[in-house]
């Protein structure tokens, strides 16, 4: 049976219908918790609240995208009011994270803060590197946070996205970016702190 | 980076992952044969990437047994609240 004839039969009341769609779908939402929380403990809460708003909400499904994409979208909005406590701050123009901001400073000769890293792994030992990867990732505000996992690690198509965080796909991507941009701008950081100028090659 | 450079910066998303036309991957891949920042930025980017994939874990996870189980009863008794069977 294919999903539009399940959520048919769901909204009509067919139970193991519902339950064939949520079969499918809730180890991907328990997964997308835990990478966006953290923790399992409150991945499991989100789960449990993303399910039964299905429930409660399955007559306004639309249909508008599919049954998974909609229980990303109430998941996330679950997971999000678990955590507006945490300080969101804003990210800061994209301009302001590329290495020259004017048309002037195009070619200039000696640009300070222009570098390329060299291969992280060869002076990072592979558990290091990735306690310093979730706490970058960790640290990005939410909005962020979000769609760079949803692309990067759930690998969901932008419109996909899009139709998640309801923003248009020109918005969705000029979010991800913006998170890509500040993922390695954290990251320049640390590496340049911790290991100073070996992880880089400066120009 | 330039004025030229930032007309493309909305590009470059589909660029890194691959998604572009080939009209304007050929563009970019001629700016990027100029312009050594562009170049550096897309390296780092792509990078970036590739580190978060590493880093994290990519596999799909499974609800515990136990939760399962508790899940699917509240789930049920919820259901037959609404629906009434």
């Amino acid at each position: 049976m294919n999903e539009r004839e399940l959520v048919k039969r769901a909204k009509a009341g067919d139970y193991d219908a519902f339950t064939t769609l949520v079969n499918d779908n809730k180890n991907k939402i328990y997964s997308l918790a835990i990478k966006m929380i953290g923790n399992t403990e409150d991945a499991e809460d989100i789960v449990q609240e993303t399910l039964l708003k299905a429930i409660d909400n399955i007559d306004r499904f639309r249909e508008e995208s599919s049954f998974g994409t909609w229980l990303y979208s109430i998941a996330l909005n679950q997971a999000r009011a678990l955590l507006t406590k945490q300080k969101q701050t804003d990210l800061k123009p994209i301009e302001e994270y590329l290495p020259t901001k004017s048309a002037e400073d195009l070619h200039k000769k000696s640009i300070p803060n222009l570098f390329e890293w060299k291969d992280p792994h060869k002076e990072l030992e592979d558990e290091e590197l990735k306690k310093i990867i979730d706490k970058v990732i960790d640290s990005l505000p939410w909005k962020y946070k979000e769609v760079f996992l949803l692309r990067y690690l759930e690998e969901l198509p932008i419109k996909e996205i899009a139709k998640i965080i309801n923003e248009s796909v020109a918005s969705t991507k000029s979010r991800v970016l913006r998170a890509k941009l500040a993922i390695r701008e954290q990251l320049s950081k640390v590496f340049k702190e911790r290991y100073g100028e070996k992880m880089f090659r400066l120009h | 980076m330039g004025k030229k450079c930032l007309d493309y910066i909305n590009d470059l998303n589909d660029y890194i992952d691959g998604q572009i036309d080939s009209d304007l991957y050929q563009e970019i891949e001629n700016h990027l044969k100029q312009c050594e920042n562009c170049r550096i930025m897309i390296d780092t980017l792509k990078k970036t990437v590739s580190l978060c994939r590493e880093g994290k874990e990519l596999k799909e996870l499974k609800l515990p047994p136990p939760l399962e189980k508790k899940l699917n009863d509240m789930l049920k008794k919820h259901w037959q609240e609404k629906f009434g069977k």
